[in-house]
C-alpha cells in the first residue's frame, strides 16, 4: 500500500466477501427447492421467489462492492494521489450497504419492484443513484485534480459512467411488458456485456501490469482493442435477447452476428494474458494471484465465451430460451468473469492492504480449486438438466412438470456441488480475511 | 500496431455498434406498438402486469422466456391452461398442487387483481413473438407428433396425447400433471364418443369440471386421441 486512503478498499473488499457467502448460502437453498418437496406452510412465508430475488441481489450487491473498492485500491496509484475524500468513500460504503440490507429485508416482507433482478422498489433506488454519484464525483475529483491519465484510469471512469447511467433505464414503470423487457436489457445485458467488461478489462489490465512489469505502453495498447472489440460485439450484441420478446424479426440477425463475435475479445484477453506472463520481468511475487487471474481468462471464455456462442444461435435457443441452460450460462459466466475477477483483485490488493510482501498460499489454492472444480461441474450438471428440460418440455410438448420430474436427479446433483462450492468460498474467505506471512508458515 | 491505431479500432468499433443499436432502437420502438397490439393494452392489462409485478411472479415464473426457472413459462399461458385455470391456481393453490412435488405459495390475490392478470396473460399471449415457446406453438407441436409417430411408432393417439398438452394435467403411468386424474384405466370408465364430447366440452358433462374445452384439436386429432385412451383399460 503506497497511499493511506487506499485503505479503505478493505472494507469494501470484506464487506462484498460476506455477501458473496450469504449469496451461496441462498443458492443452496433455491437448489434444494429445485430437488425436494418444500412443504405449503413454508413456500407460503417464503417462497422460491423472494429466495430467488435475494440471491440475484446479492450477487449485484457483493460485485459492485469489489469494483468500487477496486477502484478506490487502483486509482490512487494510478494517478499517484490521495483519494479525494476518504469521508465520501465512507458514507457512499455505508448507504449502499444499508440500502442492500433494506432491500433484502423488504423482499421477504414482500415490498418489490417485482422485475428479476431490479426488485430494489424506486424509494431504495434513489439511494442507489445518490451513492453511485458520490462515488463517481469522488473518484472524478481525484483523477481531475491529479491530472495524470492513463488509458486503465479512462477505461475505468469510462465503464463506471456507463454503469451508472444505464442503472436509470431500469428505474422507471413500463406499460407494454415489450418495452420493458426491451429496456430491461439495456441494464441487465449492456452492464454485463458492456459497463462491466469495461471496468474488469482495466482492473486486469492494472493487476496484469504490476504482477509481470509488462511495459505500460504494452498493456494500454492491448487494452484499447480489448475494449474496442468488447463495445463492438457487446453493445449490438444485445440484439439476442430481442429474438422472442415481440421486436421486429432483423434482431435475429443483428443479435447472431454480434454474439457470434463476442468470445473475440475474451479469446484475445487471454492470449494477452499468457503473453504478458512469457515476457515477465522478474519472479511473480504471488503465484497465487496469478492463480486466479489465469483462472478468470480461462473460466471467463468458457462460460461466457462458448457457452455463450452457443447459446445465442437463433436456431438453437429458440428450445433453450429460458430453460436451465441460460442457468448454466449465467452460473459459468458470472463466475468465470467476475467472481474471479474480484478475487483476483482481492488477492492481488488484500496482502498490499495488510503490509504483507509475501503470503501463505496454501489454503487460497485449496480455495480456489474446489471452487473453480464445483462450479465447472455445475456448469455441466445445470446444463444436462437443461438440455432434458429443452428436449422433453419443448421439442416433444410433454409439459413443464414431467420435464422437471426427469430433471430432478441433475438439480440434485448440482445441490450436492453447491455444498462443494460453499465449502470453497468458506476457505476462500477466511484465509483473505486472515492472510499470514509466508515466511512464519515455512519457517 | 501502434497505441494511436490501437486507439482508433476502440472508437470505431463502440462508435459503429452504437449507431447500429440506436437506429435499430429507434426502429424497434415504432414498431412495437403493431407487434405487440398496443391498440389492446388497456388499463386493465396494465394493472395486471402491476399485480404481476406486486407479487413478484416473475421470479418463480418466466415470461417471455425471462425471469425465474422455477416454474412454467407465462407468455401463453392462457392458451394452455385457459382463464380459469389461472383463476384457480391462483386462487387455491394449496388445493391445485396439493399433489404436485413443487407447491406455488399462496398469496392472497384478490379476485379484482386476479381478474386483472387474467387481462394481461390474454394481451401477452396475442404479442407475435415468433411463435415462441415451442411447447405452445401449434404449428411446431404438429411437426412433433408427425416425427412421434413416424420415427418412435408411436400410436397417432398417443403422440397428440404427449405433444398436445394433455399431460400438464394428466399422467399414464406415473408420467404427467397432478391436476387432473390420472388416465391410466379410464377407457373402463368412458368410451371413445364420451371421450370426445368429454375433450370438446367438459362443463356440458360436469358443470363443475377444471378442464378447459379442447377447442383447438382437430377432428382428427380428437378422435385418435380418444381412441387411444378409450383403450386404456
Amino acid at each position: 500500500m503506497e497511499y493511506r486512503s487506499q485503505k479503505i478498499a478493505y472494507w469494501y473488499f470484506a464487506i462484498a466477501l460476506l455477501l458473496f457467502t450469504l449469496q451461496v448460502v441462498l443458492g443452496l437453498w433455491l437448489a434444494f427447492n429445485y430437488t425436494f418437496t418444500v412443504p405449503q406452510g413454508i413456500v407460503d412465508v417464503f417462497s422460491f421467489a423472494t429466495a430467488r430475488a435475494m440471491h440475484t441481489n446479492l450477487l449485484v450487491l457483493w460485485m459492485l462492492l469489489g469494483f468500487m473498492g477496486g477502484t478506490y485500491f487502483i486509482v490512487p496509484e494510478e494517478t499517484k494521489s490521495e483519494i479525494y475524500s476518504t469521508k465520501l468513500a465512507w458514507f457512499q460504503l455505508v448507504a449502499l450497504v444499508t440500502t442492500g440490507v433494506a432491500a433484502l429485508i423488504g423482499f421477504a416482507f414482500g415490498w418489490t419492484q417485482g422485475r428479476p433482478l431490479l426488485e430494489i422498489p424506486t424509494t431504495l433506488d434513489i439511494v442507489v443513484v445518490i451513492g453511485a454519484l458520490v462515488f463517481l464525483f469522488n473518484v472524478g475529483m481525484t483523477m481531475y485534480l491529479a491530472k495524470r491519465w492513463t488509458v486503465i484510469q479512462g477505461t475505468l471512469l469510462g465503464g463506471l459512467l456507463f454503469l451508472a447511467l444505464l442503472y436509470l433505464f431500469g428505474i422507471p414503470f413500463y406499460q407494454n411488458e415489450v418495452i420493458d423487457w426491451y429496456y430491461w436489457w439495456w441494464v441487465i445485458h449492456l452492464w454485463v456485456e458492456g459497463a462491466w467488461e469495461l471496468v474488469t478489462a482495466a482492473i486486469f489490465a492494472f493487476v496484469l501490469m504490476k504482477i509481470t512489469g509488462v511495459d505500460r505502453q504494452v498493456v494500454e495498447k492491448w487494452l484499447y482493442v480489448e475494449i474496442g472489440l468488447f463495445l463492438f460485439t457487446g453493445i449490438a450484441g444485445t440484439g439476442h435477447h430481442y429474438y422472442w420478446i415481440g421486436a421486429p424479426k432483423y434482431w435475429l440477425w443483428v443479435g447472431g452476428v454480434f454474439s457470434a463475435l463476442e468470445p473475440l475479445p475474451i479469446v484475445l484477453m487471454l492470449i494477452d494474458t499468457m503473453n504478458h506472463v512469457k515476457h515477465r520481468k522478474g519472479k511473480i511475487q504471488n503465484p497465487l494471484v496469478w492463480t486466479y487471474a489465469v483462472g478468470c481468462a480461462v473460466l471467463h471464455l468458457i462460460g461466457a465465451g462458448v457457452w455463450g456462442f452457443m447459446h445465442t444461435l437463433p436456431q438453437i435457443n429458440y428450445y433453450t430460451h429460458g430453460s436451465q441452460v441460460t442457468v448454466s450460462h449465467g452460473h459459468l459466466a458470472f463466475f468465470g468473469a467476475y467472481a474471479l475477477l474480484n478475487l483476483t483483485m482481492f488477492y492481488f490488493a488484500m496482502p498490499r492492504l495488510k503490509g504483507i510482501e509475501e503470503f501463505d498460499d496454501k489454503k487460497g489454492k485449496i480455495g480456489f480449486w474446489t471452487m473453480t472444480t464445483a462450479m465447472m461441474l455445475m456448469g455441466l450438471s445445470f446444463g444436462i438438466a437443461g438440455v432434458v428440460q429443452s428436449y422433453i418440455e419443448r421439442m416433444l410438448g410433454m409439459g413443464y412438470m414431467v420435464a422437471q420430474s426427469y430433471m430432478r436427479l441433475w438439480m440434485g446433483v448440482t445441490f450436492f456441488l453447491g455444498i462443494c462450492f460453499f465449502i470453497g468460498v468458506l476457505i476462500m474467505v477466511t484465509d483473505l480475511l486472515t492472510l499470514r506471512p509466508a515466511r512464519k508458515t515455512a519457517g | 500496431m501502434s497505441k494511436k491505431t490501437a486507439f482508433w479500432i476502440f472508437l470505431l468499433g463502440t462508435v459503429s455498434s452504437a449507431i447500429v443499436f440506436l437506429g435499430l432502437t429507434w426502429d424497434t420502438q415504432r414498431q412495437v406498438a403493431a407487434l405487440s397490439h398496443v391498440d389492446k393494452l388497456s388499463a386493465q392489462v396494465v394493472e395486471g402486469k402491476r399485480v404481476f409485478e406486486k407479487y413478484n411472479c416473475n421470479d418463480c415464473h418466466t415470461i417471455l422466456g425471462f425471469g425465474g426457472y422455477y416454474a412454467p413459462d407465462l407468455t401463453k399461458v392462457v392458451q394452455r391452461i385457459g382463464e380459469d385455470g389461472i383463476r384457480y391456481r391462483v386462487k387455491s393453490p394449496e388445493k391445485a398442487f396439493a399433489n404436485s412435488t413443487r407447491k406455488m405459495p399462496n398469496l392472497k390475490v384478490m379476485d379484482t387483481e386476479i381478474e386483472s392478470l387474467v387481462a394481461f396473460f390474454t394481451w401477452i399471449g396475442n404479442v407475435d413473438n415468433g411463435d415462441w415457446p415451442p411447447q405452445d406453438s401449434k404449428k411446431r407441436l404438429s411437426r412433433g407428433e408427425e416425427r412421434m409417430v413416424a420415427g418412435a411408432g408411436v400410436s397417432p393417439g398417443a403422440a397428440v396425447f404427449q405433444t398436445r398438452g394433455c399431460m400438464n394435467c394428466h399422467s399414464l403411468n406415473g408420467t404427467g400433471g397432478t391436476f387432473g386424474p390420472v388416465l391410466d384405466t379410464i377407457g373402463r370408465k368412458l368410451n371413445r364418443e364420451q371421450i370426445e364430447h368429454y375433450v370438446r366440452n367438459p362443463k356440458s358433462v360436469n358443470p363443475k369440471a377444471m378442464m378447459p374445452a379442447q377447442k383447438e384439436l382437430s377432428d382428427k386429432e380428437l378422435e385418435s386421441v380418444a381412441t387411444f385412451l378409450a383403450d386404456l383399460k
